[in-house]
């Protein structure tokens, strides 16, 4: 083939990876929602979590705090920022110290009698009517008589201004400017977004959208605003792995093109090695895109790494190829021992695709496409791109000697068991925990960071994000019942410390049964009437002033009691709709609590409600779904390496040369697990997935080492490939073993080290007849 | 009280400077004279006239600048009640109930009275400016001085806040809500003299506030 049908190929070819590259990202949608990557929930507090996870009231929370300006500066930015999140539809509410909380309830003006505590200590009798009015007229000679002014005629026992103060935040910092300022003299605004707190994509979006609102205030460019809350720690982590992974990228794509040079002396290794693992991956999402519809991130990011294997493809077809010999002819040959390894790993996949598990599915599918697409691609249009070859690799200086040195390694036989035994006496026994099933941890949030957030928090008196009281009953009548009943012994709990701050659903809207005591307290129109005429005595107030008070209470008699459909529609129905849900057959309160110092004070609590009402320890139900995955993970894992023996041994036709392969791989893991659990590293999922990439790179070591050609070129072709193939992934996941991100460090740390010991292990346990055939 | 009147002087003149634009240098000439030196302290009488009531509510006490955003007012009869107004908040403690706050946006009536106060006592006229339009009319001997809101959301509570004063003294300070209702503050020499009636016509008070001669 001429070399411009080459480069016409090579172009087609790239197009055709970029044009459904682009379709794809058009239509797959990356989801970060964790019920497509745990397993089915199994206890209800799963299950709750799972339905409720980000949307509960305390997680889609963001601290804000603007420093940096003189103070007046300061509250209107904080003023002109309130504004503009209130416009904003990202933003479910916002409150900054200077919300009219009179207004927001006005809504519910003329349900007010049934919601205010009043009535349960009080009647509307003359006596009391007589305290109230005679402090309305003081309170018309006070600087806020204007504001109250107009509520008077209507609601003389000022019933909507407790309704707004009994709904104003429990705890509030101090008011400057008639904004909140915290100790530090920051102005803090408390915004809800209407995304779930964990998930990062929409959670980005808020945010960019509140940095731009602040930006473009006047007089932003010299403040400071600093954004804390579980949504910005989400964002943060991806942003800042992102960027480590980015910058660790372009070092080691450089340091892969100079190998690359090195090892074969010519550019076309460079711009031809790419194209399969990249038409694997684009077919991969694209299965996904037609299957799934969306895929998971975390099952993207395993995908993606998993797939790496296919990078070996081309670098074997390069090594091999002879002078004189069409490219396709050497592919041919090889072709038997690269298609061995990738069915017998695909085989292997098959097994996630029967875990039950959406993510564990989605990673199957596209694993499994990608590889046998990138393994296609390698067989069939390599040969097409690449000109004939002018360098045999046999031949690069040095690499006989290599093949000399391993060849006469010591291999003693008792080698590979003294190292199976030790290695599980370490692993069993080494002391730390085995498993790390806080994914947080490997997404770590700076110390100074938690350290503010704390602060925010307890400075806007913020929920914990980690706690939530749990009250389950039958209906949701049940629910504020059993949470008006709860209310004085939470308070007890405050009281003796247990716990900072309690916020329950009743708080919001009583049970139905107490609007209707409430409502039963209400005088008929000519009993009020008469104990108006009795209280006004007296006082300055004109005659008949009081007309639509009276008219209001005759109303409030008769209205249906304010039900959680129709509150929810009221401004602050958003925070209601946090706090009742319903799940299955029944509903559950969610309850917030902040600065929880004793969790265990709940216990009584629990047991007093017979299990009604208990303390959801958000983390703990987070991490249990983790060990649940995780065990899904090990077992289809496992059944993954029982198909693999399978495959192999039936592909080598032979069980003692499959032991030749799979003990190396077995052993090599084994002893990446000895290196982490050594070093105190608790293992995660990256860990079991890197292990996973580890051992299928091994296993293509193990299978050319085994291979018995016949021919010593042939034999070096082989060592040549597999130190191009062990250096890249040395180089690619070594680098990645030094980054400051944990996540990062465990992948990067595990295929290293897997990559090392399978390439030692497959050689040092390699038929060694073989290998010495020449010494 | 001298320190309070050549304030007042300062302001008057610097306001009606400010309007008519003419003769600036006088302006500063006066504001460079005051002396600003808070705390200052006057008696005051507040009579408010409301339309839910059918009398004029009237309470005395003494109102106090701290200096800067902070002011004080106690009032001592018919009840008790402290009111203060420090870092834009209002607190008011009366009798020994619960202390209430709410932010000085939410009362613009308390607002335009420490604007008034502070350009009065600390001749600093441009933080007036931001929210009023001034108008002064009269001579250095009996003046008015008028404050429209610029803004729609300060027009929508208060339509006029008008200072009356003698020489270098403010006689009356009469507030006109958008709702209608109305207050006159009597503070100083007008507050040492109190009322003649126990329910004063408003029209009344208002001819006492703009004559001088009594």
């Amino acid at each position: 083939m001429r070399r411009g049908e080459r480069a016409a190929i090579w172009f087609v070819w790239l197009a055709l990876i970029a044009g459904l590259g682009w379709g794809v990202a058009l239509h797959l949608k990356i989801s970060s929602d964790l019920r497509d990557f745990v397993p089915p929930a199994r206890t209800a507090d799963q299950k709750l979590l799972l339905d409720e996870i980000g949307k509960g009231p305390g997680s889609r929370l963001l601290l804000l705090a603007i420093s940096g300006a003189p103070q007046a500066q300061l509250a209107d930015l904080s003023r002109g920022l309130e504004d503009a999140l209130a416009q904003d539809s990202a933003f479910e509410h916002v409150v900054n110290g200077g919300n009219d909380l009179a207004e927001i309830a006005s809504d519910l003006l003329p349900y007010r009698y049934l919601l205010s505590p009043t009535l349960d200590s009080h009647r509307l009798d003359a006596t009391f009517l007589h305290t109230q009015l005679q402090q309305r007229v003081e309170d018309l000679s006070s600087p806020a008589a204007s504001m109250l002014e107009p509520w008077l005629k209507r609601d003389p026992t000022l019933e909507t201004l407790k309704l707004a103060r009994l709904w104003a935040p429990p705890r509030q910092p101090k008011l400057v400017d008639g904004v909140w300022f915290s100790d530090r003299d920051e102005a803090l605004l408390v915004a809800e977004t209407r995304a779930a707190g964990f998930d990062p994509g929409a959670q980005a979006n808020a945010i960019a959208s509140l940095q731009k609102h602040f930006a473009t205030l006047p007089g932003a460019a010299k403040a400071k605003l600093v954004i804390s809350g579980p949504g910005w720690f989400g964002v943060q982590a991806s942003r800042h792995t992102r960027a480590e992974a980015d910058r660790f990228g372009v070092i080691t794509t450089i340091g892969f093109i100079l190998m690359l040079l090195l090892a074969y002396r010519s550019a076309v290794p460079i711009v031809v090695t790419a194209l399969p693992l990249l038409s694997g991956a684009v077919v991969g999402f694209a299965l996904l895109a037609l299957i799934f519809g969306h895929a998971h991130g975390i099952t993207v990011a395993f995908g993606f790494t998993l797939l790496g294997v296919a990078q070996e493809y081309p670098l074997r077809v390069f090594s091999h190829r002879r002078i004189g010999v069409a490219t396709s002819q050497c592919v041919r040959e090889l072709w038997p021992l690269l298609a061995t390894a990738i069915v017998s790993v695909c085989i292997a996949y098959l097994a996630f695709f029967a875990s039950g598990v959406a993510g564990l599915q989605q990673l199957a599918v596209f694993t499994i496409g990608g590889l046998v697409v990138a393994g296609l691609c390698t067989r069939w249009l390599v040969p097409l791109v690449v000109p004939a070859a002018k360098r045999d690799m046999a031949a690069t200086s040095g690499l006989a000697g290599v093949w000399h040195f391993l060849a006469h390694l010591p291999r003693p036989r008792w080698l590979p068991w003294l190292v199976a035994v030790a290695g599980i006496v370490v692993v069993v026994f080494a002391p730390g925990k085995v498993w790390q099933n806080d994914l947080s941890a490997l997404t770590p949030i700076p110390k100074a960071e938690l350290q503010r957030d704390a602060r925010l928090r307890a400075a806007l008196g913020a929920p914990d994000v980690r706690y939530l009281l749990l009250m389950r009953a039958l209906t949701a009548e049940g629910v504020l019942g059993l949470s008006e009943r709860l209310a004085p012994q939470m308070q007890q709990l405050v009281d003796r410390h247990a716990v900072d701050g309690y916020e329950l659903p009743s708080r919001y809207l009583p049970s139905a049964a107490t609007q209707r005591a409430r409502q039963a307290k209400l005088p008929d129109a000519r009993d009020l009437q008469a104990a108006l005429q009795q209280a006004m005595q007296g006082l300055p107030f004109r005659a008949g002033v009081f007309a639509p008070f009276v008219a209001d209470v005759e109303a409030a008699r008769k209205l249906t009691p304010l039900m959680p459909e129709k509150f929810e529609q009221s401004p602050l129905g958003a925070r209601l709709e946090s706090m009742l849900v319903q799940q299955g057959d029944g509903w559950v309160g969610l309850g917030t609590l902040s600065g929880v110092n004793d969790p265990a004070a709940f216990v009584a609590l629990m047991k007093e409600t017979r299990g009604a009402v208990h303390l959801l320890d958000l983390k703990g139900s987070t991490e249990s779904l983790i060990v649940a995955y995780r065990q899904r993970i090990l077992i289809a894992l496992g059944i993954a390496a029982l198909l693999l023996c399978a495959a192999v041994t039936l592909a080598l036709r032979s069980p003692r040369r499959a032991l030749h392969v799979l003990g190396p791989m077995t052993l090599a893991t084994l002893l990446v697990l000895v290196v982490l659990r050594a070093c105190g590293i608790p293992l995660s999922l990256f860990h079991l997935v890197s292990l996973t990439l580890a051992a299928g790179l091994g296993l293509h070591y193990a299978l050319f080492f085994e291979r018995r050609t016949g021919d010593e070129r042939e034999d070096l072709r082989t060592l040549h490939a597999t130190l191009v193939c062990v250096a890249s992934a040395l180089l690619v996941f070594g680098v990645l073993a030094l980054s400051s991100v944990p996540v990062l460090r465990a992948i990067g740390l595990t295929v290293a080290l897997g990559v090392a010991f399978h390439f030692m292990l497959s050689v040092l346990m390699a038929p060694a007849d073989h290998l010495r055939r020449k010494g | 009280m001298r320190v309070f009147r050549d304030a007042l002087a300062a302001f008057a003149l610097t306001a009606m400077a400010t309007v008519a634009t003419a003769a600036p240098g006088l302006a500063e000439t006066l504001l460079a004279g005051v002396a600003k030196t808070p705390p200052v302290s006057t008696p005051f009488v507040l009579v408010s006239y409301r339309g839910v009531l059918d009398r004029p509510l009237v309470v005395s006490g003494s109102l106090r600048w701290l200096g800067g955003d902070n002011m004080e007012r106690d009032i001592a009869k018919p009840f008790k009640e402290t009111a203060k107004i420090a870092d834009g908040t209002i607190t008011v403690q009366r009798g020994s109930s619960e202390v209430q706050r709410m932010p000085l946006a939410r009362a613009p009536q308390a607002g335009a009275m420490l604007a008034a106060f502070r350009a009065l006592l600390g001749g600093d006229v441009s933080a007036l400016q931001k929210d009023f339009a001034l108008s002064a009319q009269g001579s250095e001997a009996r003046w008015v001085i008028t404050l429209t809101p610029r803004t729609d959301a300060l027009r929508r509570q208060l339509t006029s806040l008008v200072i009356d004063g003698r020489d270098r003294e403010p006689r009356c300070l009469t507030m006109t809500d958008a709702n209608g209702d109305s207050s006159i503050t009597l503070v100083g020499a007008m507050a040492e003299q109190g009322l003649r009636s126990a329910a004063p016509l408003e029209s009344a008070l208002a001819a006492r506030c703009r004559n001088s001669g009594q």
